[in-house]
């Protein structure tokens, strides 16, 4: 192999190399499943992201970030959008390494042909728009990547890392964008597949991987850095960088993930079984922070009381973290007897009260919980009037 | 409850005060015309109970024109065992007071009690309206509304329920009717009332939601071309760069030009084989020539030969010919001669003939003259006898009128002479013996008898003379008559040359005669001659002529030739002399085509030899044998000449047909193209590129994907929307449905013990009929038994006559179901059912006494009589108004 008589003389200067491994930007990604506003403040934790990444790129005196794929999160965003990237990422003067991905895959026509046509791509940022190695003679690098060129292909890109030649004595780390075989679930993006065992056989000092937005490793020269900020609820172990030291070719590198998210996505379910629950629900809400996205779920039963103070707390919870959904499908409506008298339900409407709860039970017990929920605002409603026109 | 008295003052038509006491506690009949004052009795009571005193809106209580009047009403009644009394009084002295047992209530306070009592509300302002009547409403039913039941029973639904509530135990929700307004209310904002289909903001998410998702669909289709376009700029990139690196369409255009070079060497080759081609043609040409000239030479001496035999043979035929002729020659001399003589034979015929005919006619003429002359002679004598007869007829001649002239005038004269004889003096004498006596000239002896017809004188000789006058006149008259008459007779005699009238009759006889002898003898002549005696004589003349012609004829003709030989007859000498000139024409004929073709052999046998003399001549021509010899040279040589280069030419084509020039030519054409072909899809491919370059650069400053990010994120928002309003609308929609159903099992609970009244009447009315109670508890459809079969009808669909039936009964039930929940009831029906027929009165009298033992009734009727069979006696009004 071309690697192998490489003499250890040829290193020179046995500094230390430090770069920063990082992936999945998704820049331009709009968060639709979420309000306007809170989507827009997501899309905006992209760029706030990639700024942080270049400040700690600056801090940590990187002299390399990679970015192994998906920077932009579809072609076609805005000019606009190009733009802003890349002064997002002027905060750190040093190398910057750039891989397509699936999302922005280097087709003919590609967000990366119209960077370069704006013009926005700085003289500092590498773009790996072809598979040939690039070499930092100063730094003694040579990148080996492998870039998507096809929106999804079913052969490994990165096979062509073996057979590739480099100056001996320069580190060889590979970039690329895919799924590894074998370690993931198949279900994720398992198109774009990259040969387990990669970094060994094709002699890579350090392979840099994105696609999988959590960060994992994957074997002792193999890494998934993970996006720097979350963009979705079960993402374990997202929202970091790693920081890759590389003392020498063959060295093992030194990897340390870097937290630089910002946000905190959380799906979180509530039980509510006995009286007390709602309480410690209630602290719960409380303490859910300003950057937080959350997903509450609910399970159990309450009675009206117990509704409308989680509602209550709910709601002003909504007002103070950046996004919060609740879900109340799984939770039962279960007015006690104080609950209808405090309600004034004589007669029939006491009736259908009744009636509601059983409901709940059945094929259609959403429909009941609404209903029931309704009929209780507007009995609550009339109460609270006639107490007040008592009063007046 | 129950009235026991009414007293009315300054009310209306009552001026006076009417009080109507000891009212019974069953019916109570009250009956009077029209405007006795039924209706102001019913007028008064809804006042005391259902207006304020102090109301400001019952001017009209007030009798007409009387503006300081107090209409006030006294009204005495139990409910129960308490006893009251309502006094109340209007306009001018507006008071109140209600005596209910021992207690006594003023004013308002006294008001509100009763309508508390009775179930009714007071007009917030103006006067009281049917909505506040409430139960009274109800049960008190104003002239001619009995049957407008559904009202009433809304406005005393309120009433009835709480009435009904008490009765049953049962809480009806205190503001459950509220809640279903609210809830309804917030459902019909989401969807429509009867269909449920999305309305107002619910309509507007769908839409929204719609529109969005369509958006995305587009934006989607709008990204799919535009990946679809990348791609072709990838696939056109790596095609075009191939392209660019080799080039295809060099190798084709050099292909294209070795295939002009093989062509352009095969069409030198080709050119070569041309000329060649056309040198052989030209050598053809010559031998041919050749050949024609050797031919000529060849025919020139068959010519010769064939004159000269051809010369031989006219000359035979000259001698032929001239043989011919003399034959024919002689032929004809002989011919000639013995025409000739048939000629002769023929004229010497003729003239005998001629001689022959000429004196047999000669004969016939003389005989014919000679008859002719006999002929004429005899009518000749005749003519001459005619015409001696016609002169003695002639002379003969008398007319028959003149005759028969003579004869009257005879007669006339006899008669006078007769009547003069008769009337005349008769003069008889007997003279003696010689002597006479003269009378006239006459001389008379002897004796005789004169008869004197005028004076006459009688000489008597010697003795003197006698004159005698006859007497009479008649007698001279008639004698001048007869004188007259005989002189006229006498001239007419004398004119026919006739002495007497005997003569004229025998020359009339011989007359007669005469022309019958004229008759015969013109009879006679005219057989002679039938046209005229000078026709027959120019006849003799005739033929006398023609004896003369024939005679000369005959003379000229000569003398008959010596009898030496014999005569043949004229027709057999004419066909003998026919025959011969017809033989004599053929030989001229058969000689004078013999001499034609002797002429011809001549012509044809000089002509002959001159041809002959020409051949001789060509073929003595000196240079002939030399120009032969060279000819039959040359074409020896033309012809090894031709076989060389056919030999040559075979060569060439085959070189020509191996190297196929035609597929070199599409060799060069299809290498052309090819390249051709290369280089335009060459070219076409970079405008395409460019083309799809600037589209895609346009298209990709668009951030089509960004945009779809945008829309999605709408839809998703819109969705979310939809979906939250789809559930409030369906839990709204549910809890409508199931608070409605609640509401209606209650209802139906209410409906029951009003359905047990209402059928108790209703049997009486239809039996086996059922009337149904709807959830506002009022009369709904009508069932009964008909004809053909139960048959059912909404209310209002029933006769004006059955709806008042059924409002009355009605009402009865809610009277009845008002007393079990223990509240007061009182019926008044002001002129109701007067739309009934006498058997459904019978039975709704049936059913108001029933209803009498449990509630007082007030009737009002102005028809008595309809009411006699109630089992009470009537009140009259009159009567009432009169007892005051």
């Amino acid at each position: 192999m071309a690697f192998a008589g490489r003499a250890p003389e040829a290193w020179w200067g046995s500094r230390l190399l430090k770069l920063l491994h990082t992936a999945d930007w998704q820049i331009g990604k709009l968060f639709g499943q979420f309000d306007r506003d809170e989507a827009a403040l997501l899309a905006d934790a992209r760029f706030k992201a990639v700024e942080r990444l270049a400040r700690l790129a600056g801090e940590r005196a990187v002299d390399l970030v990679l970015v192994a794929g998906d920077v932009f999160d579809a072609q076609g965003v805005a000019d606009r959008t190009i733009h802003r990237l890349f002064n997002a990422m002027s905060g750190f003067s040093g190398r910057w390494v750039l891989l397509p991905g699936n999302h922005d895959a280097a087709l003919a026509e590609s967000v990366w042909t119209r960077a370069l046509r704006l013009q926005a791509v700085p003289a500092n940022v590498s773009l790996c728009l072809s598979p040939e190695p690039l070499l930092f003679d100063a730094l003694g690098v040579a990148i080996l990547p492998a870039p998507l060129t096809q929106r999804n292909t079913f052969n490994d890109l990165s096979e062509w890392f073996a057979g590739a030649e480099t100056p001996s004595g320069m580190l060889r780390i590979g970039l690329a964008h895919g799924s590894v075989r074998g370690i993931l679930a198949e279900a994720i993006d398992s198109a774009n597949p990259i040969a387990a065992g990669r970094a060994e056989q094709a002699g890579l000092d350090y392979l840099a991987l994105g696609d999988w937005h959590g960060t994992r490793q994957v074997d002792t020269r193999t890494w998934y850095s993970g996006t720097p900020e979350t963009d979705r609820f079960r993402a374990n172990q997202s929202g970091q960088a790693l920081l890759v030291e590389l003392a020498e070719p063959g060295a093992l590198p030194v990897v340390t993930p870097l937290a630089t998210g910002r946000h905190r996505w959380r799906t979180d379910t509530l039980s509510l079984q006995v009286a007390s629950d709602i309480e410690l629900a209630l602290l719960h809400i409380s303490e859910l922070a300003t950057d937080d996205v959350v997903q509450l779920s609910f399970s159990g039963q309450t009675d009206l009381a117990g509704q409308r103070r989680l509602r209550a707390a709910i709601g002003q919870a909504a007002g103070r973290v950046l996004s919060l959904l609740a879900d109340f499908s799984a939770l039962r409506l279960e007015p006690t007897a104080d609950d209808i008298d405090a309600l004034q339900a004589d007669g029939y409407l006491g009736e259908v009260i009744d009636e509601l709860r059983a409901q709940q039970q059945g094929d259609a017990a959403d429909i009941a919980r609404d209903a029931l929920t309704l009929l209780a605002g507007i009995l609550g409603d009339r109460r609270a009037e006639s107490v007040a026109g008592g009063g007046a | 409850m129950k009235l026991t008295r009414i007293r009315i003052e300054q009310f209306r038509q009552f001026r006076q005060a009417l009080e109507i006491s000891d009212l019974d506690a069953g019916i109570n009949l009250f009956t009077g015309p029209n405007e006795a004052g039924k209706s102001t009795i019913v007028a008064a009571l809804r006042a005391a109970f259902f207006e304020r005193h102090r109301s400001g809106s019952v001017d009209d209580f007030r009798p007409w024109g009387d503006t300081s009047a107090s209409p006030s009403v006294e009204v005495d009644f139990t409910v129960g065992d308490r006893q009251y009394r309502l006094t109340k009084t209007f306009l001018n002295r507006k008071r109140c007071e209600l005596q209910a047992g021992s207690r006594r209530l003023d004013g308002a306070e006294a008001e509100d009690h009763l309508a508390s009592l009775l179930g009714f509300r007071y007009a917030g302002r103006g006067a009281s309206a049917a909505e506040h009547w409430g139960i009274p409403g109800l049960l008190w039913i104003q002239q001619g509304s009995a049957q407008e039941v559904r009202d009433s029973v809304t406005h005393a639904t309120d009433h009835l329920r709480s009435a009904l509530n008490e009765s049953l135990g049962e809480v009806a929700s205190s503001g459950g009717d509220e809640v279903i307004t609210t809830v309804e209310a917030a459902r019909n904002e989401l969807l429509t009332p009867s269909k449920a289909s999305p309305r107002g903001q619910y309509a507007e998410a769908i839409e929204r939601e719609a529109a969005l998702s369509s958006e995305v669909d587009t934006i989607d289709a709008e990204i799919a071309g535009y990946r679809q376009k990348v791609d072709t700029l990838g696939a056109l990139r790596r095609e075009h760069t191939a392209d660019e690196n080799e080039k295809p369409w060099l190798r084709f255009r050099r292909e294209c030009q070795a295939a002009i070079d093989r062509l352009a060497a095969i069409e030198r080759i080709q050119e070569t084989q041309a000329s060649e081609k056309l040198r052989a043609t030209q050598i053809d040409g010559r031998i041919e020539l050749l050949r024609g000239q050797l031919d000529g030479f060849a025919s020139q001496r068959d010519a010769a030969e064939g004159r000269a035999a051809a010369l031989e043979k006219a000359r035979q035929a000259l001698s032929a010919s001239a043989a011919l002729v003399a034959q024919w020659l002689a032929k004809r001399v002989e011919t000639s001669a013995r025409h000739e003589a048939a000629r002769e034979a023929l004229r010497l015929a003729r003239l005998d003939d001629t001689r022959h005919s000429l004196t047999r006619q000669l004969d016939e003429s003389r005989l014919k003259t000679e008859s002719a002359a006999a002929a004429l002679a005899k009518a000749e004598s005749e003519q001459a006898a005619l015409l001696e007869r016609q002169r003695l007829a002639a002379a003969a001649e008398i007319s028959t009128a003149d005759l028969e002239t003579l004869r009257e005038q005879h007669r006339q004269i006899r008669e006078l002479q007769i009547r003069q004889a008769a009337a005349a003096t008769r003069l008889r004498f007997e003279l003696a013996e010689g002597r006479h006596i003269e009378i006239g000239n006459d001389s008379l002896s002897g004796s005789g008898e004169r008869l004197l017809l005028e004076a006459t004188a009688i000489e008597l000789p010697g003795f003197g003379r006698l004159e005698i006058a006859p007497g009479g006149t008649d007698l001279a008259q008639l004698g001048r008559q007869e004188s007259e008459v005989s002189d006229r007779h006498a001239a007419l005699l004398q004119r026919l040359g006739l002495p007497s009238l005997k003569d004229a009759e025998a020359r009339q006889q011989t007359y007669a005669e005469r022309l019958g002898e004229l008759k015969t003898s013109t009879a006679t002549l005219k057989a002679l001659a039938p046209r005229g005696v000078d026709a027959l004589r120019s006849e003799l003349a005739g033929q006398q002529a023609r004896v003369g012609e024939m005679e000369a004829a005959l003379r000229q003709l000569p003398s008959a030739v010596g009898g030496t030989i014999p005569l043949l007859p004229v027709a057999e000498a004419e066909a003998a002399e026919a025959a011969a000139g017809k033989s004599l024409t053929q030989i001229n004929d058969s000689l004078h085509q013999a001499q034609l073709a002797a002429a011809n052999a001549q012509t044809a046998c000089e002509a002959a030899e001159r041809e002959v003399a020409s051949a001789r001549a060509i073929l003595d021509s000196p240079d002939r044998a030399r120009r032969e010899a060279t000819a039959n040279r040359e074409l020896v040589d033309a012809r090894a000449e031709q076989s060389t280069l056919s030999a040559r030419l075979e060569a060439l084509r085959k070189q020509v047909s191996e190297a196929r020039p035609e597929i070199l030519r599409q060799d060069i054409e299809r290498f052309r193209k090819s390249a051709e072909q290369h280089e335009k899809a060459f070219s076409e491919r970079r405008d395409t590129l460019l083309r799809l370059e600037v589209e895609l650069q346009a298209a990709g400053a668009q951030g089509l994907e960004e945009r779809r990010a945008e829309l999605a994120r709408d839809l998703a928002q819109a969705q979310r929307r939809a979906q939250e309003l789809r559930r409030r609308a369906k839990a709204l929609d549910h809890l409508l449905q199931l608070l409605r159903d609640k509401r209606r099992v209650l209802t139906s609970k209410l409906q029951a013990p009003l359905q047990k009244h209402l059928n108790r009447y209703l049997q009486l009315l239809f039996p086996q009929a059922s009337l149904e109670i709807d959830e506002n508890l009022s009369p709904g459809p009508l069932t009964r038994r008909g004809a053909g079969g139960s048959e059912s009808g909404a209310f209002e669909a029933l006769s004006f006559g059955a709806r008042e039936q059924m409002g009355v009964i009605s009402r009865l039930a809610y009277a009845d179901l008002l007393q079990e929940a223990g509240r007061p009831t009182l019926l008044i029906l002001d002129d109701a059912l007067v739309h009934s027929d006498d058997e459904r009165l019978a039975q709704m009298k049936r059913v108001l006494f029933d209803a009498a033992t449990r509630h007082q009734v007030l009737l009002f009727s102005c028809h008595p009589a309809n009411w006699r069979d109630l089992g009470v006696g009537a009140r009259s009004l009159e009567a009432l108004r009169a007892t005051v």
